[in-house]
Formats: C-alpha cells, sequence, structure tokens
C-alpha cells in the first residue's frame, strides 16, 4: 500500500514538472481556414516558426512580427505591414526614396542603394526595394527587403530587417517567411480612405 | 507633417488648408521643409504666444507640444488633439465641415 501511495505520489510529482501545452496567443485571431485576421481589416497566414505577434505603440505600421536569438547581438528579425508608410508620394519610385529617409532612421544606420525590382501586388503595380545599412558605431549591419505596393489609391507597404552584428552573416533563409506573409495577405473591406 | 503632406489632396477635396506652426526660426524651418519636401506653409512662432493661445506651450519648455487643431472658416475652433496627428478623425471632421458648407445658404 505504501509502495502504492509513494508511486502515485511520485507520478503526481513528475505530472506537475510537465510543460503545460504552449499557448497558442493568436488563436483569438485564426479563422477555421488557418488564416489570421486582423482587426476585421486583413487576412493573412501567420509567419510561423519563432515569430511573435508584436504589440506596437505608434503609428507607424499596422501589424508587426518579431524573432530574436541569443547566439550573438543583435540577432533579431521584424516583418510588418505598414498601412502609412513613411514619405507621401503616390509614385512608388519616388515613396521608397522618401521611405528610406527615414526608415530606421533612430537607429543611425547608414544605407546603400537600394536594389529596386517591379513586382505586383493586390492586381497592381508593386515595387520591391532590398537594402542593407551599417551602424558603425556600434559594429552592426541590417538588411531589409521592402515591397510598395497599393490599397486603393495609397500606398501601403510590407518590410522586413534583420539585425547582424558586422562580423556575422545574414541568414536571408527567413526571407521566405516574409514573402508567404506578403503572398497570403488580402484586405477583407475598403480602407478608410476608399470609404472617405 | 509627411502625414498631412499625403494626405493634401484629401484636405483640398474638402476645402481645407493645413499650416504648421512651431518656435524654430525661418531658417531651420525652411531646410527642415525643405528635407521633408513639403508644400504646405510651415510658420514661425519664435515667441510662443500661438502655443500659449491654444495651451501647446508646457510653461518653462522651449518647444510647443504637438497639437491638431481644426478653425471652420467662422474662425470657430471645431477640433483639437494633443499628441500625433489622428489622420482618421481629422479628414473625419474636414468631411463633416464640409458637408455642413454644402447646406449653408
Amino acid at each position: 500500500m505504501t509502495r502504492i501511495l509513494c508511486a502515485s505520489l511520485l507520478l503526481l510529482f513528475l505530472g506537475g514538472c510537465v510543460a503545460p501545452p504552449p499557448v497558442d496567443r493568436l488563436a483569438s485571431l485564426r479563422q477555421p481556414d488557418g488564416t489570421l485576421v486582423w482587426q476585421g481589416e486583413y487576412a493573412f497566414v501567420s509567419p510561423g516558426g519563432d515569430w511573435q505577434l508584436i504589440t506596437l505603440d505608434e503609428d507607424d505600421y499596422s501589424l508587426a512580427f518579431s524573432k530574436s536569438c541569443d547566439e550573438f547581438f543583435p540577432c533579431q528579425s521584424t516583418l510588418a505591414y505598414a498601412e502609412e508608410p513613411f514619405g507621401y508620394s503616390k509614385d512608388l519610385e519616388r515613396r521608397q526614396e522618401e521611405f528610406f529617409k527615414r526608415y530606421l532612421w533612430a537607429s543611425r544606420v547608414v544605407f546603400a542603394a537600394p536594389h529596386l525590382e517591379k513586382s505586383t501586388f493586390n492586381g497592381s503595380p508593386a515595387l520591391i526595394a532590398t537594402i542593407e545599412g551599417v551602424e558603425p558605431v556600434k559594429g552592426q549591419k541590417v538588411w531589409s527587403k521592402v515591397l510598395f505596393g497599393l490599397r486603393g489609391e495609397r500606398v501601403v507597404a510590407f518590410h522586413y530587417n534583420q539585425w547582424r552584428p558586422a562580423s556575422v552573416p545574414f541568414d536571408l533563409d527567413e526571407v521566405a517567411d516574409f514573402d508567404r506573409f506578403v503572398a497570403s495577405f488580402r484586405f477583407l473591406k475598403p480602407s478608410f480612405f476608399e470609404l472617405l | 507633417m509627411e502625414g498631412h503632406q499625403r494626405n493634401l489632396e484629401l484636405y483640398d477635396r474638402f476645402n481645407a488648408r493645413v499650416a504648421g506652426v512651431s518656435r524654430n526660426d525661418i531658417t531651420t524651418l525652411k531646410y527642415w521643409s525643405r528635407d521633408l519636401g513639403l508644400t504646405f506653409p510651415i510658420l514661425s512662432n519664435v515667441a510662443g504666444h500661438l502655443g500659449i493661445w491654444f495651451g501647446a506651450q508646457p510653461p518653462g519648455y522651449p518647444m510647443f507640444s504637438r497639437m491638431t487643431v481644426i478653425i471652420d472658416k467662422q474662425g470657430v475652433i471645431r477640433y483639437m488633439h494633443r499628441g500625433s496627428p489622428d489622420y482618421h478623425a481629422i479628414l473625419s471632421q474636414l468631411k463633416v465641415l464640409h458637408a455642413e458648407e454644402g447646406v449653408t445658404p
């Protein structure tokens, strides 16, 4: 009897050590078909993996995911959808110039000239810019990919960036997560500006 | 300010004009405005009385705090907002004012 009691207690004790099932922080957004719906405005497929939805306390972005690692510093990536990206021109080439004047400005990054590639998004012309920058004082670098597209007449943007120490190579495999996110993204209703 | 530049076409649609006010001097504002590519007027109010009138001048602080004010054609303040501009609210208010204009004899 004592043995059974001890075994039961041991099981109870070990049971307490079992890790709880992971919490699905996106559960409230998840639809039956697996897509996520954000504020009734956008539907998209989660970038998955270690990407965490982050809370934003500024107006620059509408939606963003972030991921990081502990192997070195900085080791952080962010992908975001911006309803009102920096700049003001409707012309995509001019808009990217205006955008990169302010993009990551607080990080004091010195950017090289972007590589531009024409594309399509939401049935309209789009522009993809890839760009690399360095922060020479801290010895850090950043790689970014930005897609400028249209929602109605307004320019919107998707951007991805990856921070690394200057001596560590970029890991561009995760750009595929960004590309999947963009490809899955769709608008569920006309924007505020389209209805104005 | 970039947001206002982005919305100029919409402000035109609602028969509204935008101007910025700052305590910086004219030369500073000229270069700042040029760098941002702003095409609407930025007014220099070094003495700071505009900020005091609108409650945007913190005591003992050399700059205005951010504030958006909408004034109608009769000179009546119809909207005030502290902090970063809420462009949806601004445009919605301008739409209301424009609609009122339409029914005014």
